[in-house]
Parts: structure tokens; sequence; C-alpha cells
């Protein structure tokens, strides 16, 4: 398989297919006899404590935008054993991850990744986490979602620019094979945790061109391929600009057993992306992205990468009102920023989504990271405008209401990330 | 015109019976009848009229469903002042459409989000949030125009989201919560195409509307009788709505207050449908301002405020029309306004 059209196929394919058949598909396509990426260590003090520091080692583009890894996979695992984990099993676990962390690099050529924790988990100890730690079991966030909660035990999630390299690292870790990237794993998940179902994996990417190369023939997206090649998400603009976002410093736990840990919230959003490109143009696309402000003044040229580093959603905040009574909408961002600031204006929310074709559907995966958890609810109660519907009829429910009309929220969890050194099966205290 | 006759679809004598509104003449038109060049700008009889069956019904926390479907529908949007049309598409199979209502008062619930998700073998093959539409024969209902995947069984989840207008009188504290149903929906288009198609040439632009359906089981989105609703002081006539004016000694359950309580309902001439999601101001005595969209069991959807030392008149100014699709007739009633002065 040579032709550049079928090796794309495959590579557009193989990761939300998965499994030994996928990764040998992977590697011919590549021309590749085996997975060949940058190894790890087997020092993990020269990793950071913070699982998710991956800021400093992806990419970013030109105006130092973080370029998230372009292949993604969420397994939310179940631990096969009621009640709480033995020592052995935290060893074992213990030992799969380093051997994970010596496989390969800790960056996006390798594989950034992290494992994380349910509030169902640590249900299975007789304590509760520490007074301090904010991070409830998953709730609904709007008056009209009926999410399904995840409260699977652990979310492993995991990370690389390459998808042979997050496929062996799946594969291993779950102990389909005894090594990944020409490395033996001392251990393997498999007898301590594993995916309870199909749902239960599930898969993504993101990155210039991805979206639309993936758009033929996938439910949520009009027929005509409406996409633009050069957007890094199906709705067709950037998003996660630098000033916009809050840095790992601000989403860290600070003290306690969990410091250098963080909550991170993930929710599987269905887009319906019928009316958004065929009932809009692209001023009325722009408005509910982002303002109506940005629509009139004009400040968004294609996918938005002459926004640089910062959204301006900012410069939008105080007159949202007066744009919702006069131009009949509001912008997704600038709803949600109201409460994504600090006294001192920074951000309080690193969020790091991607999208999915996971059963031929288009939808996105939404990681968020925040130091409190009660952060995420606030700036999504914010997003969903309940004020501004109240203010005029022209904003509804779901309508000229930023772009609550075309995203459907499927699944809602939360979960907390504990430091490298508690990454194993930590107990709560 | 090249008309082609049809059966009446013989269909199930429950659903038809149940929707009372598959009774219309069988003849089928090639196409639909352009929209009236020179029509009213006020409610007027529609080119044609269209049968409608029902799906099924369906219950979830607070909320009853009931789900119907016709022939796709050209309708139009409403935002702000602005209409705009929306055609039927190629791939336009059905128009598809829901109500909400309360079982115990039978009222319908006009001003709340809904959206429905078609799936076919547990695959999706429609979801989308489902406006509001407001049309001559149902009022406020939900609609939207849907493309299937041909003959066959669908499972259609209606989804209705917790409602965010006040509520007052029994309904303080209900339809809080989001809530969903899920209704079979058998499709074939030969049934669709056995859907009654009556062109209405004599009487079409006639300032006039066509008859409310008749649902047996199923309220239509109507406002109370003028004679039922509780001291009303008066009534006033813009935009083609009558809005019927009354002031009540104490606000009703729920709203914290002892003073007058001054309520507008504005409804639809001819059918008397209820006219959801409009900004209302009134100026009366010290009062001049904004009034709340509310959602009574006994006034129904109004619009409403408490006032301190209400004037010996109310001036009502409708600001915001109606926040609903139209079904054609209505798409050019309702939309601009003149202030109106009633006695109290």
């Amino acid at each position: 398989m040579t032709d550049g059209r079928s090796r794309r196929q495959v590579l557009k394919a193989a990761v939300a297919a998965g499994g030994a058949a996928s990764l040998s598909a992977c590697l011919d396509a590549l021309g590749e006899d085996t997975v060949d990426r940058p190894t790890g260590t087997d020092d993990l003090s020269t990793l950071p404590n913070r699982q998710f520091a991956w800021d400093g080692v992806v990419r970013h583009d030109e105006h130092g935008n973080e370029q998230l890894p372009r292949h993604q996979i969420l397994l939310y695992l179940t631990l096969e054993r009621d009640g709480r984990p033995t020592d052995a099993d935290r060893r074992q676990v213990e030992r799969a991850f380093a051997s994970l962390n010596r496989a390969f690099e800790w960056s996006h050529e390798g594989v950034v990744w992290s494992a994380a924790y349910s509030p169902a988990y640590f249900d299975r100890y007789d304590e509760s986490l520490p007074a301090g730690i904010d991070c409830p079991p998953p709730h609904s966030l709007s008056p009209f979602e009926q999410p399904t909660f995840d409260e699977q035990d652990v979310l492993v999630h995991l990370a690389s620019d390459h998808a042979d390299a997050v496929i062996a690292a799946e594969e291993a870790l779950r102990g389909n094979r005894e090594s990944a990237n020409g490395v033996e794993f001392d251990a393997s998940l498999s007898g301590v945790a594993s995916l309870a179902s199909d749902e239960d994996r599930r898969t993504g990417f993101v990155g210039n061109g991805m979206p639309a190369d993936r758009q033929s023939e996938l439910e949520g997206v009009p027929d005509d391929g409406p996409v633009p090649d050069a957007s890094p998400l199906f709705m067709g603009f950037k998003a996660g600009f630098a000033q916009n976002q809050a840095t790992e410093d601000r989403v860290t736990i600070q003290s306690g057993p969990f410091a250098d840990g963080t909550t991170k919230h993930v929710a599987r959003i269905r887009q319906r992306l019928d009316d958004w490109y065929g009932e809009q143009n692209f001023e009325e696309r722009v408005a509910e992205m982002f303002s109506p402000e940005h629509a009139d003044e004009e400040w968004v040229e294609g996918i938005g990468e002459n926004l640089g580093d910062d959204s301006r959603v900012d410069e939008t905040l105080d007159t949202i009102r007066e744009q919702a009574t006069e131009s009949g909408r509001v912008g997704h961002a600038q709803k949600a920023a109201r409460a994504n600031r600090d006294d001192d204006g920074s951000v309080k929310l690193l969020r790091r989504h991607f999208e999915s074709t996971d059963k031929n559907v288009a939808s996105l995966h939404f990681p968020s990271l925040q130091r409190e958890m009660s952060s995420f609810d606030a700036v999504r109660a914010a997003m969903n405008g309940t004020d501004l519907t109240e203010a005029t009829p022209v904003i509804r429910q779901r309508v000229n209401n930023g772009i609550l009309e075309y995203i459907f929220v499927a699944n809602r969890g939360n979960w907390l990330v504990p430091p490298l050194s508690k990454r194993a099966l930590p107990r709560p205290r | 015109m090249n008309r082609r006759t049809f059966l009446q679809a013989g269909g199930t004598l429950g659903a038809a019976a149940l929707a009372g509104c598959s009774s219309l003449i069988s003849t089928q038109p090639a196409g639909n009848p352009p929209v009236i060049g020179d029509r009213p700008a006020a409610v007027y009889y529609p080119t044609h009229v269209e049968g409608m069956d029902m799906v099924g019904m369906g219950e979830g926390g607070d909320y009853r469903f009931g789900l119907m479907y016709s022939y796709p529908h050209r309708f139009w949007n409403v935002t702000g002042s602005d209409t705009t049309r929306t055609s039927i598409g190629s791939g336009d199979d059905v128009h598809i459409m829901a109500s909400v209502w309360d079982g115990e008062t039978m009222q319908v619930l006009p001003d709340t989000g809904l959206s429905l998700t078609i799936r076919r073998d547990g695959d999706i093959v429609f979801e989308e949030v489902v406006y509001p539409m407001l049309s001559q024969r149902m009022g406020t209902h939900y609609g939207a125009n849907a493309g299937l995947a041909g003959d066959g069984s669908y499972e259609v989840t209606v989804s209705v989201g917790g409602m965010s207008t006040r509520r007052t009188g029994a309904f303080e504290g209900r339809f809080e919560e989001p809530a969903s149903a899920t209704i079979e929906f058998d499709y074939s288009q030969s049934a669709r195409d056995g859907l009654s198609r009556e062109l209405t040439p004599d009487r079409a632009g006639e300032r006039a509307a066509v008859d409310p359906a008749n649902m047996e089981m199923m309220p239509t989105g109507t406002a109370p009788d003028r004679d039922a609703l509780p001291d009303v002081r008066g009534s006033a006539t813009s935009g083609d709505a009558e809005f019927v004016v009354g002031t009540l000694d104490s606000p009703p359950a729920g709203i914290d207050a002892a003073s007058t309580y001054l309520y507008v309902s504005p409804r639809t001439p001819y059918n008397q449908m209820t006219l959801p999601a409009m900004t209302v101001e009134a100026a009366t005595g010290s009062f001049d301002g904004e009034l709340t969209r509310t959602l009574d069991s006994e006034l129904g959807y109004h619009y409403g405020t408490v006032v301190d030392s209400p004037g010996d008149s109310v001036t009502v100014t409708p600001t915001v029309p109606p926040q609903t699709a139209r079904h054609e007739g209505y798409e050019t009633a309702f939309l601009g306004f003149d202030p109106m002065e009633v006695s109290l």
C-alpha cells in the first residue's frame, strides 16, 4: 500500500479502529516494519511530576499557541476487583506505567499521557479525598442536557503526533502485546483494569486539515463538505488561543497529597453541523462562535489564524447584553469567558479538546483542566447564557445562543489527575 | 395544475382518531402553490392545507409529549422582527412536529427548548434543536423538516429542556428539569403520501384562518377564553393580535409581593392561539418597564408584573414580536406593533 491516497485512508481510520490489525496496517502505510519513535527513560525523576505538563514538549504554532498531538486515545478503564485495590495491583499498574515511560519519549514525537481517577474510584476507600480537593461526581451542567455519566475508575489519556505510537502504547498497556516501540513492558494493566465495554474506548484527532480530511460521509457534517481545509476543528475555527488559556501553573493543585495534580472534566459532545453551515453565513458563524462584535468589526479571517495568540474575546464582555439585543445573537466564547477569569484577569481553564469520528459521528472530546472543578461548572453555566435568554426572547435556550444549537452533550466525567508520584491507583489521602 | 388523487390512507384507527386531523380531502398536488405575492400584513388563509398524522405520545418528568408528522413544509424563522423563509430541501421527507403539555391542566408549554433525535437501528439519522413554531391549526408546537433513511422503523427521542420562563400558581417549581421520551415511528412514504393535502385557491390570502385541529387527547396552544380569565379590564388589537389586559388584587402564587398584578394575554385572531416569547412593555402609574414572561396555571402563558400604584389606564407596547417560526398564513402577522391604551 504505497500510493498516497490509500496510505492516508489507512492512517485516518487506524486510531479509531485500534488493535493489532490497525497497527500493522498503519506500519505498512508508513513503509515500516516496526514502530520506530524516540524512546523514553527509566529515570522518572527526569519527568515532570505534573502528568499534564505537556506544554513544554508539544509543538507550538508561530503565535505560540499550544498544538495538541494529532492523535489521541481515551481509555475509560474499570477495575477488575471490587473494593479497594491491593498493593500488588498498585505495583503492577506502576510497572506498566513505568514501562510506557521507557518505551516512548515524553513528547509529541513519542507519547504524552496521563492517568486520572474518578470520584467513584475514590469511593472504594473508607477515607474521602482531602477537603481541599474540589472534584465531585459528574452532574448535569445545563438545563437541557441529560448526559450519561462516566464513572469508570481510571481514565488513561494517550496523545502523540504519530498514530502508530498511540496505538502501540495502548496495545502494550492493555496487555495485547508485550512490547511497544522496541521496548519490552515489565507489566500491563491486564488483570487489574480493563475496558468494560466498547463505549469505553474513545479516540480522536486534532490539527489543521484533519477534520476536512475526515468529513466525507460523516454523520453530523453536511454532505457538501463545508469544513475548511485548514481548520483544526469541525466547526471551522481555531480554538485554544494562548492568551485565552490557563497556564499549567494556574490549574495545578498547590498543596496536600495531590499537589502537582489537577482536576479534569471530559465531555463527549456530538456535533450537528447541518444548520451551522447550511443556514448561516461566515459572518453569522463568527458572531455565534466569538461574538457579534467580532463579526461587525471583521476581526476574524478564515479559520481565525489572523487572531494570533488572542481571540480578543475579553474586549466584548462588557456589552454582551447590548450585542444580544442589537444583533439577536451572542457568541459562545464571549459567554463562557465571563466566568473564566480571575480577579486579576488570568484565565482559569486549560482546555485541550480534540475531534472524533468514533462510530462515524462527528464528535468532540472536551477535556478541560482546572484547579477546582467548580470553575469548570461556572464557565459552563455562563456558556448556557440563561441570563441572556431572560434579557431578551430573541436569545433562546439553544437558539441564537452561541453554539448550543449544534452541540449535544452525550457524556460527562470528572477526574482527579494525581501527580506522577501517585499515578498508580492512589489512596485518597 | 397537474393533480393526482390519492386514496385516504387506511392508517391505524387509533392513531387517526387520536390525532383527529387526518380527515381532510385527499388531494395531492404535484407541488406546493407559490406563496401569495400580495399577502396582507396580517393573518391570512394559506394556499393549501395539509393533513398530519399522530405518530405517538410519551411522558417524561413533568411533561407529556405528542409526536406528529406531515409533508415537509415551507416555514419562516423569526429573529427579532426579521423573517427568513426556510424552503423545503431536496432531502426532506417529512415535517416532524412535537407538542409539549402539562398532563394535569392540559396546557401547552410554549416556551421551552426542544430537540429531536431520530435513530434507526441505533444509528442517528437526524438530531436537531427544533424551533418553536406557530401554526393556525396547532398554535405553538415544535417542528422541523427532516430527511429519513427510507421506509422503516425509527425511534424518535423528544427531549425538552427545563424552562427558564417564570412559573406561577400551580406551576411554581415545576418544569425545572429536562426530560425526554422515545416514541416509535413506523414511516413509509406511501403512508405519508396518503395524508390529505387540499389546495385552497378560493380562500387563499383572505383575512381568515384555518380552523384549529380538534385533537381529542392532545391540547392545542390555545390561550384561555377571555371569559375564563379573572378580572379582565379590557383588550386592544395591534399587529393583528388581540391583547387581553387584566389586573389582580395580588399576584399569583410564586411572586412575593402584595400589590396589584397586571397581566397581558396576547392571542391570535380567529383561533385564539397564545403568542409566546415576546417582549411586552407597559406603563401605568409609577410603573414603566418590561413585563415578565410568565407561565401560570390559571392565566396561561402571559406577560405580567407587580404594579404598586396603577393609573386609570395602561399603555401596552410590544417591542419584540413572538420569537417563534411561522407556518404559512402567520408569517406576515405579529411582527410590528403600535402602543395600545387600555382603561383599568
